[in-house]
């Protein structure tokens, strides 16, 4: 049937059988439209490891940074965060502790503190994100992360 | 009188099937060319979502040595599952999370010398003076599931450090537009 398909035989004696070829395009088609995946929107944040300091130790120099501790808690399976000594409940506080902190240090004319991320190994890279995320909404952009701590005391 | 038998007209019902061959080629060539046929750069992880994620540029700058390092889960197969994962809980088994590098799996353990190759093959004409060393001009992108442990990114970053690459890029999953 489709090897009449192109024009009319009295025209183009030598009919071409394209039903193969139809057959071919439909399998490729659907391999293709089945390995076709959309990929998700991703985005990036831009880090710079410090060229000179390395991953060593600060020292004995007085450390004045806004630390955000975050533990594993393994019995109850869900991580509990920390700024100072203040227990964390949920994101808005931190995001108002941390904007405070900064404020008073820039009051002190140190605006470039950072942001010490303290994690536990244990932790998901989601909830390190996440406090990456808070810091950039309050405009803060130093933010380090720290070689990792203990469960708490 | 008779009457006459209306002139039969010879009709040759054909299907034409050109038109549709050439829209089942077009649509061939978009799957072909939208089909990611190059080295699987990017492994399958669900990455952290983040509304002040900066929107990833189309188009490489020119020039700029990156590698993509991917923290995933190990997918599920014929012989190998894992319950925990699979029904969105937290796995902390090491042996299950893995590091790719243009699809080459690697431990938290192995990837040091393949970061070092990395860094080595793309290092800068000058020494930096604040480093007092060569530095790597490589660029690295760390794509890590949102489940993955910390501690394997903290490694990757540690071992960026050591020897010499200083620019990383964290990926995370922008909020879509409404």
């Amino acid at each position: 049937m489709a090897g009449a398909s192109i024009g009319d035989n009295e025209e183009n004696p030598v009919a071409i059988n394209v039903t193969a070829m139809v057959d071919v395009i439909f399998c490729l088609c659907v391999f293709f439209m089945c390995s076709l995946h959309f990929r998700q929107l991703e985005g990036k944040f831009d880090t710079w490891l410090p060229k000179g300091k390395g991953t060593g130790g600060v020292g004995d120099s007085v450390i004045q940074e806004i630390r955000v501790a975050v533990y594993w808690d393994e019995p109850n399976a869900r991580v509990v965060r920390q700024l100072g000594n203040r227990m964390i409940a949920n994101d808005e506080e931190l995001q108002a502790l941390i904007q405070e902190a900064h404020d008073d240090f820039v009051k002190l004319n140190k605006p470039d503190t950072p942001v010490t991320i303290d994690a536990d190994a244990r932790v998901p890279w989601s909830e390190v994100i996440n406090i990456v995320n808070i810091c950039k909404r309050d405009q803060i952009d130093k933010i380090e992360f720290a070689m990792g701590v203990g469960p708490p005391q | 009188m008779s009457r006459r038998k209306p002139p039969t007209v010879k009709e040759d019902v054909t299907c034409n099937l050109i038109p549709m061959i050439d829209i089942m080629f077009l649509l061939l060539l978009f799957f072909m060319l939208s089909a990611d046929m190059t080295q699987r750069e990017f492994e399958d992880v669900v990455l952290p979502s983040a509304d002040q994620v900066q929107e990833a540029p189309k188009d490489k700058t020119v020039g700029e040595e990156t590698t993509t390092i991917n923290i995933y889960h190990r997918p599920d197969s014929a012989t190998f599952t894992c319950p925990l994962y699979a029904h969105g809980s937290l796995c902390r088994d090491p042996s299950h999370w893995l590091i790719g590098v243009r699809s080459a799996e690697y431990t938290p353990d192995t990837i040091r010398d393949q970061i070092r190759n990395e860094a080595e093959a793309s290092l800068e004409a000058e020494v930096d003076p604040e480093a007092g060393k060569r530095m790597s001009a490589r660029k690295v992108i760390i794509r890590a599931d949102h489940m993955a442990p910390y501690g394997d990114v903290q490694k990757i970053l540690q071992y960026c450090g050591e020897f010499g690459i200083y620019k990383i890029e964290v990926a995370a999953a922008a909020p879509t537009k409404a």
